[in-house]
């Protein structure tokens, strides 16, 4: 990724902001873009999910393969994320191998998913110790206008939770079935944008924003995954008031994913 | 092409598999603005075909070496993304989609005005989300439509359709199962003002006659699609 | 841009009478012109050069002389940092687009304070209004300093709340825009 030049005015223009407790487009502290879910948006791939928060859009596409299980888990299937940030989405998205960001994007949201437990992989066995499934999670930008780790988060699980196991195709079965998601685990990012961390930043705070933090947490409220980006310091006050939005805003993205279900 | 003779594609009364006459084409659609943060993009919907084109630039051409002194030049990228095929596709490089990147930055160089923009870029991103046959063909029609809602000045628009031939009959817009078991395939980017080419290739096994059916074919669908091209750039965002 | 063989298309609106065509694009790259006057940011500088960001398919470049203060070799970072941003105007245009650009001049300096908004060409008109009164308007209303440059930036100066209010002014105008279907 190309770095883009960071203008000295709008860091301030960004703390003048944050001082008058206001966001450059107007937004509340803690309030999300307009954001939309859509399902089932890929007829080529078993399970997909497009979420548009603002001006980022992602889609997130579920394939699965046959894998030959590991001989010391004989029983278990796998799970693989990626995440592709192409040059289509945005002008300092460079061509060439993944840059440090976009790994550490797909990381993130892999550890989130992964963690919860969703998957339960011990159950992707279709014959023990020669086939099991593999599930394989794309996370695909097509336009980056900040916050690309929640619209990944949100389309990634969305995907996952209403991918069919191809049994038809791989002549298994005569019918398809849902590939089993125990729990719906979402994920809320933070960033630091003028000395205060805000929710949902967009292109233009995280342009001129600092360090930024990520939680995932699943049914219940459970801490699944926690991840700091970035330099920066914050303190124990910071992340309490950050981790109140989250229970309120992970259980609302959760709902979010219910109803598109049906 | 597979030359599969004996799949039967097309029956008696002249409908293929999915309903359509030999003459038609397969259901289109087009959406420009549909990648906010680029300078020009579009959505084209061909069947079950699904790309995105976006457009940046002109700008700075880096690095130096790509630089040319008179004109801009074009950086294409066509790419399929790993969920658009029934068997994923592995992210990475490529040789088929670099050889599609060329032939259609060539193709694009015919028409777009790069005199105007010397020492600069241009880059067009091409992003196959669901593939069905005739992706290279979809890719560069929302290439064109990009271009054009990017405000990038051209002589014309581009279409780009491949009519082939099936079971001995010429059919306009090959699908998918006719693309694999059909016994030619014609693609062409047409100009659709003056009936111009910009893109040619072929395969297959077509006579004279055939292969002026399949042509036609192909410049009918280009007026066609251009009709729907100029609607959505028309029409406003997505 | 007239030519018999031109037909071109641009997003907006084409008219192709025999050999004569109108376009009115919607969004263009910004192509520098002389006497322009430009808001700019620096990106980059040599010990006696600075290169400005003006939004053209090239950067522009503006010599230690024609900057702001006394010219002395070295120390351009002292004088104009990097991501600093400027007013300008456009001293010379070479063919290949790249431009000179200069901070002699009435008015033209480095911008301390405000904010800087990109507006999309075809809002600019609406924005200035006829004979400058629609600007002028929003100036007195505001009391903020507002100066709109050829490349499609607007800087906004004043008290916080008033720069707060241009901004929701300039949302109104392009959401307007978009729904009357003017211009989008």
């Amino acid at each position: 990724m190309a770095i883009p030049l960071v203008p000295q005015l709008l860091r301030a223009h960004l703390a003048e902001l944050a001082e008058n407790d206001q966001r450059h487009d107007g937004r509340a502290r803690w309030d999300s873009r307009e954001t939309e879910l859509e399902l089932g948006v890929l007829q080529n791939a078993e399970g997909s999910a497009k979420v548009r928060m603002g001006d980022t859009i992602v889609y997130a596409g579920v394939k699965f393969q046959i894998m030959t299980p590991y001989p010391d888990r004989p029983n278990q299937g796998g799970l693989m994320c990626s995440a592709e940030i192409r040059p289509v989405a945005g002008r300092n998205w460079e061509p060439g191998p993944p840059s440090p960001e976009s790994i550490e994007l797909g990381r993130v949201v892999d550890r989130g998913i992964r963690e919860s437990g969703c998957i339960d992989v011990d159950n992707l066995c279709i014959i023990p110790g020669e086939k099991a499934w593999q599930v394989i999670l794309d996370l695909f930008a097509i336009s980056d206008d900040g916050n690309l780790f929640d619209a990944f988060a949100l389309a990634g699980i969305a995907a996952l939770k209403t991918a069919m196991l191809p049994e038809v195709r791989f002549e298994m079965s005569d019918t398809d079935r849902p590939l089993p998601v125990s729990k719906t685990p979402t994920m809320c990012s933070y960033h630091k944008v003028g000395g205060r961390f805000v929710y949902d930043a967009d292109g233009k705070e995280e342009l001129g924003g600092d360090e930024r933090i990520h939680i995932t947490l699943g049914d219940d409220g459970h801490v699944h995954s926690l991840q700091k980006g970035l330099k920066g310091i914050f303190t124990a006050d910071e992340f309490a008031e950050i981790m109140e939005h989250a229970q309120g805003r992970c259980e609302e993205l959760r709902q979010m994913i219910l109803r598109a279900e049906g | 092409m597979g030359g599969y003779g004996d799949v039967q594609m097309i029956d008696e009364n002249g409908l293929r598999v999915d309903g359509r006459g030999p003459a038609d084409i397969r259901p289109v659609s087009i959406e420009t603005g549909v990648i906010p943060v680029a300078d020009g993009s579009a959505r084209v919907i061909w069947g079950t075909n699904h790309a995105v084109a976006a457009v940046y630039g002109p700008m700075e051409a880096h690095p130096r070496k790509i630089q040319r002194q008179d004109r801009a030049v074009l950086d294409v990228r066509y790419n399929m993304a790993p969920f658009s095929t029934t068997d994923r596709m592995r992210p990475g490089f490529n040789r088929r989609s670099r050889e599609i990147s060329k032939v259609t930055a060539d193709a694009l160089e015919s028409v777009v005005l790069l005199e105007m923009y010397p020492r600069s870029k241009i880059r067009i991103e091409i992003e196959i989300l669901t593939a069905e046959a005739g992706t290279r063909c979809v890719g560069l029609t929302a290439a064109s439509v990009a271009l054009a809602h990017a405000g990038i000045p051209m002589t014309d628009m581009v279409v780009s359709v491949a009519s082939g031939k099936i079971n001995d009959v010429v059919v306009c817009d090959l699908n998918k199962e006719e693309d694999n078991y059909g016994e030619a395939d014609l693609p062409m980017g047409i100009l659709p003002n003056t009936g111009e080419l910009v893109f040619l290739q072929m395969d297959g096994d077509l006579s004279p006659a055939e292969f002026q059916e399949a042509w036609d074919y192909n410049m009918e669908a280009a007026l066609v699609v251009h009709q729907i091209m100029v609607e959505a750039l028309k029409g406003g965002d997505a | 841009m007239m030519d018999g063989r031109l037909r071109a298309t641009k997003h907006g609106r084409v008219n192709e009478k025999g050999s004569e065509v109108a376009i009115e694009p919607f969004r263009t790259a910004y192509i520098p012109r002389p006497s322009d006057m430009v808001i700019g940011y620096v990106e980059g500088c040599t010990n006696n050069i600075w290169f400005i960001d003006i939004g053209a398919p090239f950067n522009a470049i503006l010599p230690m002389s024609l900057g702001p203060g006394k010219a002395a070799f070295g120390g351009t970072r002292s004088i104009l940092d990097i991501g600093e941003a400027v007013l300008c105007r456009v001293q010379e245009v070479e063919e290949t687009h790249s431009s000179v650009v200069t901070m002699k001049g009435l008015g033209l300096r480095k911008i301390r304070s405000g904010n800087i908004e990109q507006v999309d060409p075809h809002l600019l008109g609406r924005l200035i209004g006829k004979g400058g009164k629609a600007l002028s308007q929003l100036k007195e209303d505001t009391g903020c300093r507002i100066i709109v440059a050829d490349n499609g930036r607007v800087w906004v100066d004043g008290e916080f709340d008033s720069i707060i209010t241009v901004r929701d002014r300039l949302q109104a105008m392009s959401d307007d825009a978009k729904s009357t279907g003017v211009g989008a």
